[in-house]
């Protein structure tokens, strides 16, 4: 890293209003395409193809890119607002381009001068990134089993595969994390030197139509509860070749600096999520008569909209989406605002990590009160609910979940004060 | 059993190592214009170190301790050998509770990668004053 973290952000900042409004304009008109092909992809149970061309023509793509590499300079908070909107048109398809917005993100505060003007400059000409870390033994936090084996001409092949690789359909770039090994493929054999061995990379990903690369291959294997149009395949690194160039820096000290990106991006998919639940259950439930009922109540014509606890419910909703929205934005600013600083150090990762648990949180409950507020209708196929109720499940695993965060700040507040040596 | 004999050897050797850091240009560029004073408080042998970034001096013992500091970093004199020879990871010590930061963090953190330098005058330091025994391998 050849410059300070607040020299960077100082000129990520610069995205004007009437700039940002303009951007999200184009967001919107994404987010409508997204809303309207979304269930095919969702009942295909595929990548969305098609998107692939019209997300290049926003020029969202290179949103957040600060504008001296040529981007538009979008900060964290206003990134988010741009995924929450395109999230509330579909909520899968926006989840596989998330994983671009989240590796520009982190890679612009980790590259070097030359990586940024390369691969940001490449990303302003259209160019699609992609994240492939977790493997199957552990999920994020597992340390890359991953190899990456050093090469008598310079730069290193990497062998392993990754189980969760979102985007990789519509990537041009791949960047990944594995561990340098010794010449002969030996990983390090202490925990500690696999950990400093343990390196980001990033590298042209080159695959034809069916997913064949040099040394790299996509195997479809994506089916799941939900998040389908999400194309999230195993990724197979067969001795492909990363130049010594491609090395960004060792991955977990890099990354602790930069998983707001992360985090704060999923949590804006399920923020998003729950806009659109909540529009939903009110279409729905503004209109619905149910005529004549013999039950709770009985009367000669019984409008939902009139019935206490779907009133409350609708409310519930409401204020739930407004608290998350503002454990969103304002999470976001004061890592704009560098408040951030003010937090313990250790504890970092999860106070970010908060808005995600909360918004995640917050977008299963509603999914499960909307089903059954709206009644037995919403759990049959190609109903909006049951699609959203499938896709907010999967935000109980993207780093960190509810358990880990708890886990992490309650380990640390009850600690001893001594070191442990 | 710590590898330094007590306080003043902490202030000789690694005391010295930071005299060296705060006037190392890349640490000046980056620190110039902020208000980073970081208070090194070793255990084992216990010893204080103050750095003043901004005003190039470092401080060492009760006049550390006296003088105020924006950042506070605890660790064990065993580990802080380590760490100026670029042997201890910090992201890892940092998450197993081997080293603790307080304040403010981001100017800290953002000087991690500048300390490069600093490792090989700390290991002249060492070779000067006859302690090889204190290089990690
Ligand atoms: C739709 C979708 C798309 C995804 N796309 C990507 C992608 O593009 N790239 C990518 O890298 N990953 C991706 N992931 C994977 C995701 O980020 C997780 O890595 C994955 O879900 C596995 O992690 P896990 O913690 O859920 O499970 P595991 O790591 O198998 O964890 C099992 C259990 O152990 C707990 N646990 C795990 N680690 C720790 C720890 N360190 N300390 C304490 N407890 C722990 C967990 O909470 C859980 O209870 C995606 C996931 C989904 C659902």
């Amino acid at each position: 890293m050849t410059e300070l973290l607040s020299d960077f952000h100082e000129d990520v900042d610069h995205m004007t209003d009437e700039e940002f409004d303009a951007a999200f304009e184009k967001a919107q008109e994404l987010s409508a395409y997204f809303r309207e092909i979304g269930p095919k992809y969702d009942i295909e149970n595929t990548f969305a193809y098609p998107t692939i061309a019209k997300f290049k023509e926003s020029g969202l793509g290179a949103f957040s890119v600060p504008k001296r590499y040529g981007g538009m300079g979008g900060n964290i908070l206003q990134t988010s607002k741009i995924i929450s909107e395109l999230s509330r048109g579909d909520s899968a398809i926006t989840l596989a381009y998330n994983m671009h917005f989240i590796m520009v993100g982190m890679c612009m505060g980790l590259f070097s001068e030359e990586q940024n003007k390369l691969w940001l400059g490449r990303v302003v000409e259209g160019d699609i990134v992609f994240g492939p870390f977790s493997e199957q033994r552990a999920g994020f936090s597992g340390l890359a089993d991953m190899k990456a084996v050093p090469q008598p001409e310079g730069g290193w092949r990497i062998y392993g595969k990754k189980v969760w690789g979102t985007l990789g359909e519509a990537s041009d770039i791949v960047t990944t994390n594995a561990t340098i090994t010794d010449a002969e493929g030996n990983l390090p054999e202490s925990f500690e030197e696999r950990v400093e061995a343990e390196s980001f990379f990033v590298a042209e990903f080159d695959v034809d139509e069916n997913g064949q690369g040099d040394g790299i291959r996509i195997e479809k294997t994506w089916d799941a509860l939900g998040m389908h149009a999400t194309g999230t395949h195993t990724i197979h690194f067969e001795g492909f070749y990363i130049p010594e160039d491609g090395f960004v820096c060792e991955w977990r000290a890099g990354a602790f600096g930069v998983l707001e990106w992360a985090s704060l991006m999923f949590a804006s998919i399920y923020l998003g999520m729950q806009y659109r639940v909540l529009e939903e259950a009110r279409e729905v439930l503004s209109k619905k008569t149910l005529g004549a009922t013999f039950g709770a109540i009985a009367a000669a014509e019984t409008k939902v909209s009139n019935v206490g606890h779907i009133i409350d419910g609708i409310g519930d909703m409401a204020s739930r989406v407004e608290l998350s929205r503002r454990v969103v934005y304002r999470t976001c600013q004061e890592l704009v605002d560098g408040d951030d600083d003010n937090w313990p150090v250790e504890l970092r990762f999860p106070y970010i990590g908060l808005a995600k648990t909360f918004c995640s949180e917050n977008v299963m409950h509603m999914t499960k009160r909307a089903m059954s507020l709206v009644g037995g209708s919403s759990f049959k196929k190609g109903a909006i609910f049951e699609r959203l109720y499938r896709d907010s499940a999967a935000s109980m695993f993207q780093p960190l979940n509810s358990d880990q965060s708890c886990t992490y700040i309650g380990e640390q507040l009850l600690a001893p004060d001594e070191l442990n040596d | 059993m710590s590898t330094f004999k007590d306080a003043d050897e902490v202030y000789a050797l690694i005391g010295r190592a930071m005299e060296a850091c705060v006037v190392e240009p890349a640490f000046v560029e980056a620190t110039k214009d902020g208000n980073l004073v970081v208070l090194i408080k070793q255990t084992d042998p216990e010893a204080y170190i103050l750095v003043d970034f901004p005003g190039q001096k470092v401080l060492v013992g009760d006049a550390a301790q006296a003088a105020s500091s924006t950042v506070q970093l605890r660790m064990s004199s065993d580990n802080a050998n380590k760490f100026w020879q670029g042997k201890l990871n910090f992201t890892l010590a940092m998450a197993q509770r081997k080293v603790k930061l307080d304040g403010k963090r981001s100017t800290a953190l953002a000087l991690l990668p500048l300390t490069g330098p600093i490792f090989e005058t700390y290991k002249a330091i060492l070779a000067e004053a006859g302690r090889t025994d204190l290089l990690v391998g």
